[in-house]
């Protein structure tokens, strides 16, 4: 398969500032995309550099096998591009505002962008600078999916959706892949896409730290788990958990006659579930696997070692599981859950 | 593919400020050319002009202000109308590109199917035809003024006049799309664009005073329109040819300083 993107060195400065810094990436045809990274770690900026609102201070671009710049408006009719600081502001309707993005980059199937609004609730025949943040975002989307283009090129898609939307623009990714689309998208949290993506490249400061399929994440994906024993087994499980190299940040509390302890493992769950079969297990909760957690410590592993010193809080993540972790989320997992779950239990 | 889709939007974008302006011209000439015959043509008038200092005078243009064409001049094409259009000008050539730039949709607009050279053109013709519109309705006005008011203004003069106004209004419009295009700043365009009108009507003004100064209208776009009367004496080729031809100078530097940079916003 050709590339959908394939960049090599790119490298965008802003003045000395270097937004970009020798990123290589390819996506392959007919894969959904992701890029994650923390705000101004450089996504915008890609996504720019492929539409030629920017150019490259070096390296190359390439997308759907061509040079942005001399690809010119023939190369951009074929790309659907949702900027990630979306203002609309003009007294026209949305439904007059598809009509004219259909003009300049059609051709449209007729009743495309009608379909597509029913789609995510939103309504055409308003003046776009009343609506609110998220039907904006809407109408951004469908702007970006009406021509259904070859590639699909999304900053923040999610942004400003409820659940019950995005839940719907997951399917429409998922049919635009089915439909042999590209898409090429990007959150600051992995846990927004990462139902839908196939692959994932992580940015920091304008470098690509990882870049990693969904599915090996999962294979090194971080679970947090609880587990309840009868009382009296606490000595016999610590000794037992302590043991596994993949356990950490082992707590303990004591309820009536129950002990419960509540401990991270990463990779396989296998030996942890061998270990505790030996005790009375009263209840047992294994959540969902983190995904972002997973990138974030190879991350820190990769890049921990001071590299980047204005990172060394994230990157010691890696290197002290646990408690380190723990303090740094809002919650901890003895009080039901850490970030995201609370966002997959309102799915 | 239907033709011009940018032009139309701009167009069709803007026409809550075009009736806006269409009636601001309006009410200028319906206020003023009436009143010719009671202020122009009237004795007590030219007895007030004789007792106002001849700078003021000159600097204002009531020197000529008894005759229909001098009147007309004085009032609206080197004032009101000027004044008026050159507003419409630069808060239309601003937001062509400039404007459009900083509120973020020159990125939306761009990342679809249209080039940039594309964009200075259609947005540029669509503050120009504005601008036609504007002259156009002032023209037809001032013809059916024409009689009643006693102006005894000469058809082919006025189209000379009109296209005199035009011209020093679309050049700074074109300061605005130009400026826009080669810094992306909203600032930056319509403070190029106010000062060059500003400026010009200055030069105009001092330039006026005394022969000694007279070389300083040689740098004003409004004497490039206005110094040769065209409502007298019919249209100056030289200084529109001045006006037009760098306002088509100042496209192609817009086109050019578009299509070379990055866009912000």
């Amino acid at each position: 398969m050709t590339a959908a993107v394939e960049t090599a060195a790119l490298t965008k400065r802003f003045g000395a500032r270097p937004a970009l810094d020798g990123v290589d990436l390819v996506v392959e045809e007919g894969a959904v995309f992701g890029v994650i990274g923390p705000n101004g770690a450089g996504k915008t900026t890609l996504m720019r550099l492929m539409l030629d609102i920017l150019r490259p201070t070096s390296g190359s671009v390439r997308v759907l096998g061509e040079e942005p710049r001399a690809g010119g408006p023939a190369l951009r009719r074929r790309i659907g591009f949702l900027p990630g600081e979306l203002r609309l502001e003009s007294r026209i309707t949305g439904r007059e505002l598809l009509r004219h993005f259909a003009e300049i980059s059609g051709p449209v199937e007729r009743g495309a962008a009608e379909a597509l609004a029913d789609r995510l609730g939103l309504d055409l025949g308003r003046q776009v600078r009343t609506l609110s943040k998220g039907n904006k975002q809407k109408l951004g989307l469908v702007q970006a999916f009406l021509h259904r283009p070859r590639l699909l090129v999304l900053d923040e898609p999610t942004s400003g959706l409820d659940p019950l939307v995005q839940q719907e623009f997951l399917a429409m990714l998922r049919e635009a892949r089915q439909g042999g689309q590209t898409v090429f998208l990007s959150s600051h949290v992995l846990s927004e896409i990462q139902q839908a993506a196939d692959r994932v490249a992580i940015l920091r400061a304008g470098r690509v730290v990882v870049v990693s399929d969904v599915e090996s994440l999962r294979e090194t994906a971080v679970r947090r788990v609880r587990v309840g024993v009868a009382a009296g087994s606490e000595g016999g499980l610590r000794a037992v958990l302590e043991a596994l190299p993949n356990v950490t940040g082992l707590s303990f509390g004591a309820e009536d006659h129950r002990v419960r302890a509540a401990a991270t493992v990463e990779g396989a769950i296998d030996p942890f579930i061998k270990a505790i079969a030996r005790f009375p297990v009263a209840d047992l909760t294994v959540e969902e696997p983190d995904l972002e957690e997973s990138v974030l410590r190879l991350y820190g592993e990769r890049i921990g070692d001071g590299e980047r010193a204005g990172d060394g809080e994230r990157a010691g993540d890696g290197e002290r599981a646990g408690d380190g972790e723990r303090a740094a989320h809002p919650s901890s997992p003895l009080h039901g859950g850490h970030r995201g779950t609370g966002k997959r239990g309102a799915r | 593919m239907t033709a011009v889709p940018l032009l139309r939007r701009s167009l069709a974008g803007g026409w809550r400020s075009l009736l806006g302006w269409s009636l601001g011209v309006a009410a200028a000439l319906l206020l003023y050319l009436p009143l010719f015959p009671a202020i122009g043509g009237n004795a007590d008038m030219r007895e007030l002009l004789d007792t106002l200092p001849p700078e003021l005078v000159r600097t204002i243009g009531y020197d000529q202000i008894t005759t229909g064409a001098g009147y007309t001049q004085s009032t609206f094409f080197g004032l009101m109308g000027f004044l008026l259009l050159t507003i419409a000008a630069v808060s239309w050539g601003t937001a062509a590109v400039a404007g459009d730039e900083e509120n973020g949709a020159l990125e939306l607009t761009l990342a679809h199917g249209v080039s940039r050279r594309q964009v200075v053109l259609e947005r540029s013709a669509a503050v120009a035809a504005r601008l036609v519109w504007l002259c156009l309705l002032s023209g037809v006005l001032i013809l059916l003024l024409n009689g009643p008011a006693g102006l005894e203004l000469r058809e082919g003069n006025l189209v000379a006049g009109v296209a005199a106004l035009l011209g020093v209004t679309l050049l700074t419009a074109m300061v605005a799309v130009a400026v826009g295009a080669l810094t992306g700043r909203r600032a930056f365009a319509l403070g190029a664009a106010a000062g060059v009108a500003v400026l010009g009507y200055a030069l105009n003004a001092v330039g006026n005073q005394t022969e000694d100064l007279a070389w300083l209208r040689d740098w004003s776009p409004y004497a490039w329109a206005f110094r040769e009367a065209p409502l007298v004496n019919g249209a100056d080729w030289g200084g529109l040819g001045l006006l037009y031809g760098l306002s088509a100078a100042l496209l192609v530097v817009a086109l050019v300083a578009l299509d070379r940079r990055d866009i912000t916003g």
